[in-house]
């Protein structure tokens, strides 16, 4: 029973036109559904088949890397072409032409001057990128091979030319262990970076691995119309998403310094390391590994030859021995001793043992460097002299748990964590590691070894460097780390800058200052008073406080002259040093020079480090004759062809007045 | 009392919800097949069954409360809504140039979808007291007022395409409220004042957008280029279609907003126009049961309020679908239930709800 309303018939009849309005235009739209689906539905079908939207990505720039100054560019972008080949073109023209795969490949093959199996190999790696994306073939195409292809147009349609910012590094091999390269993801790159797909590149090692987030931008996407002949149409405009420039990398790295400390290990054909840093900040001023290699035959996609070549070199190219070469420390460790020694009470600045050239300790006779012996030292002369009776005494008052305990406050046995990849920890031994690690029992003459920095005590150049920095600084341990700033330049040209802060790890413990103060006085002896075993890198009007290391590589019996060994059996050399380093400096670099076989570390290693400071400090250096502004140098160096050790690099022209 | 809520609940017209929870589930499986491709892991069919599972429990919650108690909070319900609207045209947070949306923690919520209902729930309480066939100046004024305060507050976000969304109840005031012609010639008149006057003080870049939102043309490679790639959708899936799943159209990315907006094209594709007809079926079969609704209601309001609230489907619906085939121009209206989107499923859900209200309430001896 319903409730009569007078407006009931004026609303029904409203209600019903409305209704039957309604009707028919679905009855209209089921037509025209009817029309586009049923009728035109081949139409459509077609067109569903041609059409096609293509995605073309917009490589972004990647970010520059630079030096401390932002004024040289380490590593760059350059232009170039890679060829690419679309398969949703190339797949029509096979079906309808079955000899034209064979014809594609022997084109191909004729180009690129390469084998018919090789394009096929290639044509096999792509078959990872999705179908729909271009899949390179080659890459850095020259202007012929740009031409050759664009000629083919019509018969290879599904050939593209597509102008690319390949990686480039202007210095070539110019601090390649620290600026790393880049190369093509792998599979685990791709689980890591859910944004990467097949075929894009990233960064593989040291900066441009650890930065990638930061240098690697955002890839932009064109989509194109394609019609059924594959011939590009129009742009679908609303789609496109720009690309975002990475980020520019500023780095610690003194371009100077860095050049010179290269330079050095080039012209002497050394192998090994060197590391400058800034003791107040952990700032990375130079890092050097010799040999070097050239991080622009890394950056192209088809080298594995190249590979080969590399990771054969028995001298471990790709090794960067700042932070992943692992040796004995030898005499340097003496600093460490004597740390240890003055600061638990061991020995005092009034202890003196009487050095005679070897001594006998639990039942073993262990030798001094220097066979007539130093007479009676004490802690100072000893570092002075590098006496290894005085050390062997401290080590056997304090034992290796105590060396050990002093030797991981200063840094040793665990990794610095330095913003690269790859940090090795090194090994500092002790009676637990010996019963844990190796199941045996801790023989007290093995701390004898170690008191000089032998035996099982390995440590990296940097970790040297470290320690340094936290003698010459009064006792603090700064992250070591090769970035400097960030820079973020947005759409509109907008620059904001992100500068790294220095991060304090830890404050040495236990460190008296009598014992830092007494220290530091035999580090200076060692440079700059005569007999000093760190003679060869005094500099006159500045303190330069060091210590040297030779590290015996084979067990010698008897004393035996470095120049008459096999390279192999050589000794290696260390120099560790800070300046200004007199008493009251505060000191601003640290230098530490490691040479592989080096023989001497007041003879090789620490002029390398007299070089540096003086290009620090005075910006004027005599002695450099292998000079990278000579341009025929540098374009030696880019083409990759620096000259490795063991083999004579060319002799630049000697600018006058500056050989030595 | 409780008897006779569940004697109410068991009046519930149960052809009319399931034809609705049917084109929802339809909608979900859509969803699905439009963005597995893109989006693997289905945050988008997730987000869909989220907001229709309150949608539902909104439903219920507008299906128990009697209509009449709700045209009594209407003014409350009304006024929250415009409130939000405000805080929205000072406060709201710019996304895409377009201050629709408020942000909760993390997802966020269109406050306009819901003044759409809490202004035909208003309309209707004000026919329900006008009982006149005809309105006079005064009470047309009135409703001009009511519907006029949100859409300002809408256009002044700027979002023509919701604001367009109301139009529905101006056409049932005017159709259904009854109008003399004098008021035709005043209105119109107005309308022009209000158009040049409005023209002169915007902006070129709000010109440009209510020029391409009425002509798609202007713009033939954004909205243009949308509806051809539906039309070949549409088209080459025939009278069978490609299967669930199988269309290429839709998961290659060549319609934009295929999951919202563009979501038959999918349907065409994919299902073919068998699927078309049954999808279109089903909308038919609901608007014919609410416009039955509104003729059996018991009250002028309950009739209004059905009217008002079903005005909406049809003008989804044939928006929606004519500009799929290219009869209308694109316009970013959703279809109702079907297409992905939080607020606009839970406001149909709650629509849905209401009309069910006013239809099992329709015997008067309670």
């Amino acid at each position: 029973m319903r409730v009569y309303r007078d407006d009931q018939k004026f609303l029904s009849f409203r209600i019903n036109a409305v209704l039957w309005g309604i009707v028919a235009v679905f009855l209209f739209l089921a037509g025209s559904f009817w029309f586009v689906q049923g009728v035109q539905a081949d139409k459509y079908r077609g067109l569903s088949e041609a059409n096609a939207l293509r995605e073309i990505v917009m490589p972004a720039k990647r970010g520059l890397v630079l030096d401390r100054t932002g004024q040289k560019i380490l590593a760059d972008n350059q232009p170039a072409y890679t060829l690419t080949l679309d398969r949703t073109v190339m797949r029509p023209l096979v079906k309808g032409d079955p000899q034209h795969r064979e014809k594609l490949i022997a084109f191909l093959a004729a180009v690129l001057g390469v084998t018919p199996q090789e394009v096929e190999a290639r044509f096999e790696k792509g078959k990872l990128i999705p179908f729909a994306r271009p899949m390179p073939l080659a890459e850095d195409l020259t202007m012929t091979q740009v031409a050759s292809v664009q000629a083919q147009a019509v018969a290879f349609p599904e050939l593209n030319v597509e102008p690319v910012q390949r990686r480039n590094y202007p210095y070539g091999t110019m601090a390649a262990h620290v600026l790393g390269f880049i190369g093509e993801v792998n599979e685990k790159d791709l689980g890591v970076h859910k944004d990467l797909r097949q075929g894009d590149l990233i960064g593989k090692r040291a900066v441009e691995l650890m930065y990638d987030e930061y240098l690697r931008g955002r890839d932009g996407a064109q989509y194109w119309e394609y019609d059924s002949h594959g011939r590009r149409l129009a742009e679908y405009r609303p789609a496109r998403k720009e690309p975002v420039a990475g980020d520019n990398v500023y780095l610690t790295i003194d371009f100077e310094l860095q050049r010179r400390a290269e330079q050095y290990f080039i012209e002497n054909e050394f192998v090994g390391s060197a590391v400058a840093l800034d003791p107040r900040n952990g700032e990375v001023l130079a890092m050097v590994s010799s040999p070097v290699f050239n991080p622009n035959v890394y950056s192209k996609r088809f080298t594995p030859e190249v590979w080969k070549v590399i990771s054969s070199n028995p001298f471990k190219v790709e090794l960067n021995r700042a932070i992943q070469g692992l040796y004995s420390p030898g005499s340097v460790f003496k600093v460490v001793m004597a740390m240890a020694g003055l600061s638990d009470h061991a020995i005092d600045t009034a202890t003196t043992f009487h050095c005679a050239g070897s001594g006998v300790f639990f039942g073993r006779r262990f030798r001094c460097w220097r066979r007539q012996g130093h007479g009676d030292v004490g802690v100072s002369t000893a570092i002075k002299v590098s006496c290894d009776i005085f050390f062997y005494n401290t080590g056997a008052r304090l034992g290796v748990d105590k060396i050990s305990e002093y030797a991981r406050n200063l840094t040793f046995g665990e990794i610095s964590k330095i913003d690269l990849d790859g940090e090795k920890a090194g090994l500092v031994p002790s009676t637990k590691w010996a019963n844990e690690k190796q199941h045996r029992k801790w023989y007290p003459s093995e701390t004898i070894s170690v008191s000089i920095g032998q035996g099982p005590l390995i440590v990296t150049p940097l970790q040297v460097a470290n320690m340094m920095a936290a003698i010459a600084n009064g006792g603090t341990v700064y992250r070591p780390h090769v970035l400097k700033m960030i820079e973020k330049v947005g759409p509109k040209g907008e620059v904001n800058r992100y500068q790294v802060a220095s991060e304090v790890l830890h404050k040495v413990p236990n460190l008296s200052d009598r014992a830092l103060q007494t220290v530091k006085a035999g580090l200076w002896k060692v440079v700059n008073e005569e007999g000093g075993t760190g003679g060869n890198s005094r500099i006159t009007g500045l303190n330069v406080a060091g210590k040297t290391g030779t590290v015996q590589v084979v067990a010698q019996h008897g004393w035996v002259k470095a120049e008459g060994m096999p390279f192999r059996e050589r000794d290696h050399a260390w120099f560790a040093s800070y300046a200004p380093g007199a008493p009251g400096d505060v000191p601003k670099m640290v230098v530490v020079v490691f040479v592989e076989h080096g023989g001497h570390g007041g003879a090789d290693a620490a002029p390398l480090a007299k070089l540096l400071y003086e290009s620090k400090f005075r910006g004027q250096v005599q002695n450099a004759n292998f000079d990278l502004s000579n341009p025929e140098t540098l374009q030696a160096i880019k083409e990759g062809e620096a000259p490795v050790p063991g083999q004579k690099p060319k002799a630049p022209p000697v600018p006058a007045g500056t050989g030595h | 009392m409780l008897r006779e809520r569940t004697r109410n609940l068991s009046n519930v017209d149960l052809n009319f919800l399931g034809t609705a929870l049917v084109i929802a589930a339809i909608g979900c499986m859509l969803i699905y097949s439009a963005t597995y491709f893109s989006d693997p892991s289905l945050s988008f069919v997730r987000r869909q069954l989220l907001w229709m599972a309150i949608g539902i429990a909104l439903m219920l919650v507008f299906l128990v409360i009697d209509y009449h108690v709700l045209f009594d909070v209407a003014p409350i319900l009304y006024g929250i809504g415009l409130a939000l609207l405000v805080y929205l045209a000072i406060f709201g947070r710019q996304t895409a140039h377009m201050k629709g949306w408020i942000h909760i923690g993390g997802s966020q919520f269109q406050p306009s979808e819901f003044t759409k209902v809490f202004t035909a729930l208003m309309l209707a309480k004000f026919f329900d007291s006008n009982e006149r066939a005809y309105l006079s100046l005064r009470s047309f004024i009135q409703v001009m007022l009511i519907i006029g305060a949100p859409v300002t507050l809408i256009l002044l976000q700027p979002d023509f395409g919701t604001a367009a969304s109301f139009f529905p109840l101006l056409a049932v005031a005017m159709f259904f409220g009854g109008i003399r012609w004098r008021v035709w010639v005043v209105m119109i008149l107005v309308a022009l004042l209000v158009a040049g006057l409005g023209w002169g003080v915007m902006k070129s870049y709000q010109k440009e957008r209510i020029l391409t939102f009425l002509d798609s043309n202007r713009d033939p490679l954004g909205k243009g280029y949308q509806v051809t790639q539906a039309k070949i959708a549409i088209g080459s899936g025939g009278i069978h279609g490609k299967g669930f799943r199988n269309g290429t159209q839709g998961k290659l990315g060549f319609i934009p907003a295929r999951h919202t907006d563009f979501i038959f094209s999918v349907l065409g594709e994919e299902w073919g126009f068998i699927g078309v007809m049954i999808v279109l079926g089903l909308y038919l079969f609901l608007i014919v049961q609410a416009l039955t609704f509104a003729k059996h209601a018991r009250d002028r309001g309950g009739t209004f309020l059905v009217i008002c609230l079903i005005s909406f489907f049809i003008f989804h619906v044939l928006i929606n679908v004519s500009m799929q085939i290219g009869v209308l121009p694109t316009t970013g209206i959703p279809l109702p239930l079907l297409s992905y989107g939080g607020s606009s499923t839970m406001m149909f859900l709650i629509a849905i709800g209401l009309m069910l209200n006013v239809d099992m309430r329709r015997f008067v001896n309670e």
